[in-house]
């Protein structure tokens, strides 16, 4: 039967400064695949190369167990000796191998429990394995099944639910006081966390973002780079009054935003609400301003403390999350178990077609020497059914006569469960009620004597 | 006929429909659904508004059917509690195919369903006097009004519950993380709401002054200053967002103190009729 494995590294197990030792760039994942099942025991491939993870997906060939020789060649391929990654690559097989894989898809091997990208770049690594020829029926129902399982995870469970970094917190938080599509952002300083927060409000529907510095020509560059538009700092309280969301992130001292300054601002707004996020270190913004009416104030800590709050309520989703990655993994194993099994139920089934064409074709020749009364016609055919059936049963049985006492106990069983038979005490023993040594002879020979006469 | 005859018929002067019990079992079952919705189980959205849908079908059908026994849903102040339920419940049933409103319907279901409840199973009180037009257009007119005024208010109070816990930081509450329509947008709608309400009730005050002066009656009755105060309070809302930008939590106050003294005009007006 063929085996499903995984063998690789994670963020779990080894540090950035291996991680990037092992990774693979997207142009050199087709010809490592090809590479791979070319010179190993490994049936169907498929590498994905993240900032988190670099794990490969295989299908061993029948009978071979080929995670040593992966975890080796991973190594070589990026110039590594395999003993200096020996503690940090990992490998899982059969069930293990399936768990792992839904798992990774619906991102509970996440860094950041829930994130969506995982999903995005599986599938990429599926169509580069598509590509190069390497993902073949097992591999690719595993995957299909994982982004199905993966889906059920982010609609059924709340591992998706709340932001979980502190840019798209503040993003949530501006949605809550409005909607945000057509809203005005301004941007106070020129700090990383704001320029996130500030692209994140863009694909929201913000329309204008103004940027405002001490120092113009930074401004000016940020506006550049978020598409928006650069204003003087001595402009700072119109800008304000004309913002929606405002994101302060500067290296000032002293808060800038004052709380006489915003009873401007919200006077000459007309109280209509505003957000002002702080994420400055010292705070920009005096926290007597979020007590003004309209005005709702959050900094650096509040928005942590609901990163936090949303990583622990996605960490409870985990625990459910892991139950329906459980069935449904239990549900593939069961699917690839019952692969093992195919090419028996394709040889059986040929067997007795070839048993049954054969006799059928004898019993059309006798009927086709002479005309038959239809009583004769319908006794050939039972005849026919007789001998076919003899024929089926004398392999088994003679096989179960011949076997050993404890053999032939195990086989009567095995039958008994795969006919549904409930065998009676009370019949004839075995040796009576077994066919003729050459099984349908009896009944062929007589066939032959009513054709003759 | 029986003494518990007698107290059945004044209990229920007209038998409830099968679509009456079928209301009361869907907005129980609505309510709790919005519970369970409200708990973190998103799936269960979908069958609570179906519920609360049922509750509102069956819920017309009820009025339609007493209508058919000639009992009008103006004819009294107790018929008009029924038609005010059903106005909420199919305003909030509007509103929740645009907004989020699971705390506001969690909130709004039981409210529709006490109403319901009050309107049916209430002493009816005496016989209903012979009502001119003009006194059935004024009560169609001030509920109406008054169910327009309960959607903004209960705009308001979902308003007012999520602005504490944004302008509080209270993370950690339902209101936060049930993270229902923008607070702008309830403000929005709420306001809307009040300018379509407002014209009604006024409507309804004027002829309600005229019936009262046809009938001879006179104006000492403590409901005519109350409703005098609804209307100031609701006139109050529409010019001081006018005039002076109030708007959010002064205007959201504002609205709930409007309805709360129509509640007490409705409450009175009850407690009369049952008094016989």
């Amino acid at each position: 039967m063929s085996e499903l494995f995984v063998v690789g590294i994670s963020w779990r197990t080894a540090p950035v400064a291996i991680r990037e030792k092992l990774a693979f760039r997207d142009e050199e994942l087709a010809s490592t695949l090809t590479s791979l099942t070319a010179s190993l025991p490994v049936a169907e491939a498929l590498l994905v190369s993240t900032c988190n993870r670099v794990e490969i997906y295989g299908v061993a060939k029948p009978g071979q167990d080929p995670a040593g020789e992966v975890r080796a060649f991973m190594a070589r391929d990026r110039g590594l000796d395999p003993s200096a990654i020996g503690g940090v690559i990992y490998d899982h097989r059969g069930s293990a191998a399936i768990r792992h894989v839904f798992s990774v898809a619906s991102a509970l091997d996440s860094l950041v429990l829930g994130e969506a990208q995982i999903l995005g770049q599986l599938k990429a690594a599926y169509s580069v394995a598509g590509g190069a020829g390497t993902s073949g029926p097992v591999l690719g129902r595993c995957l299909e099944r994982a982004f199905g399982v993966a889906k059920r995870v982010r609609t059924e469970t709340a591992i998706a639910r709340g932001a979980a970094n502190v840019s798209t917190v503040a993003v949530d938080l501006a949605g809550r006081v409005f909607d945000l599509a057509g809203k005005s952002v301004l941007v106070i300083g020129a700090g990383k966390m704001s320029t996130l927060a500030a692209r994140h409000l863009r694909a929201q529907g913000a329309k204008h973002i103004v940027v405002t510095n001490r120092s113009p020509e930074k401004a000016e560059k940020l506006a550049a780079e978020i598409d928006g538009i650069a204003k003087p700092w001595a402009e700072l309280e119109g800008l304000l009054a004309e913002a929606d969301v405002a994101i302060s992130s500067t290296g000032a001292r002293e808060p800038i935003l004052t709380k006489p300054l915003f009873k401007q601002v919200a006077k000459a707004r007309r109280w209509r609400p505003m957000v002002v996020i702080d994420i400055a270190v010292p705070r920009d913004a005096e926290p007597a301003i979020g007590k003004l009416d309209g005005i709702y104030l959050y900094d650096i800590d509040d928005l942590e403390r609901v990163v936090a709050a949303n990583l622990a309520e996605r960490a409870k989703a985990a625990e459910q999350a892991m139950k329906i990655v459980e069935h449904e993994a239990s549900q593939f194993e069961h699917w690839v178990r019952s692969q093992g099994v195919v090419p028996t139920i394709r040889a059986l089934r040929e067997k007795f077609a070839q048993v049954a064409e054969a006799e059928v074709s004898k019993t059309l020749d006798l009927l086709a020497r002479k005309e038959h009364t239809p009583a004769q016609q319908r006794e050939a055919i039972q005849r026919l059914v007789q001998l076919v059936v003899n024929k089926l049963l004398h392999p088994p049985t003679v096989a179960l006569r011949e076997a050993a006492p404890d053999e032939a106990a195990l086989r009567a069983e095995v039958l008994c469960d795969l006919f549904g038979l409930e065998p009676n005490d009370q019949q004839p023993a075995l040796s009576e009620a077994s066919p003729p040594d050459r099984p349908g002879q009896e009944a062929s020979d007589s066939l032959e004597r009513k054709a003759a006469t | 006929m029986t003494a518990q005859a007698q107290l059945g018929e004044r209990l229920l002067s007209v038998s409830p429909s099968p679509a009456f019990w079928v209301a009361l079992v869907a907005y129980t079952a609505a309510s709790a659904a919005l519970l369970v919705v409200l708990g973190g189980h998103q799936r269960a959205r979908p069958i609570a508004i179906t519920l609360v849908a049922i509750a509102f079908v069956a819920h017309g059908v009820d009025i339609g059917w007493r209508g058919t026994q000639h009992v009008h849903p103006a004819q009294s102040v107790r018929e008009a509690i029924g038609l005010l339920s059903f106005i909420v419940t199919g305003g909030y049933l509007l509103a929740s195919t645009r907004y989020r409103l699971t705390l506001g319907g969690a909130a709004v279901m039981p409210v529709s369903l006490v109403l319901l409840v009050a309107a049916r199973l209430s002493p009816a009180g005496a016989a209903p006097e012979d009502l001119s037009s003009l006194g059935r257009i004024h009560i169609s007119l001030a509920t109406i009004g008054v169910g327009v005024f309960a959607l903004a208010s209960a705009l308001s109070v979902i308003y007012l519950v999520e602005e504490r816990a944004l302008k509080k930081k209270k993370f950690e509450t339902l209101a936060f993380k049930d993270k229902g329509a923008p607070l702008e947008a309830l403000d929005r709608l709420s306001h809307r709401l009040v300018w379509v309400g407002f014209p009604l009730f006024t409507a309804a005050l004027v002829l309600g002054a005229i019936w009262v002066s046809k009938l001879g009656e006179s104006l000492d009755r403590p409901e005519y200053p109350l409703a005098a105060i609804t209307w100031i309070a609701f006139a109050s809302v529409l010019v001081m967002r006018q005039v002076y930008g109030w708007r959010g939590r002064r205007a959201a106050r504002l609205t709930l103190m409007g309805f709360g003294a129509a509640l007490i005009v409705l409450a009175i007006y009850l407690v009369r009729r049952m008094a016989g």
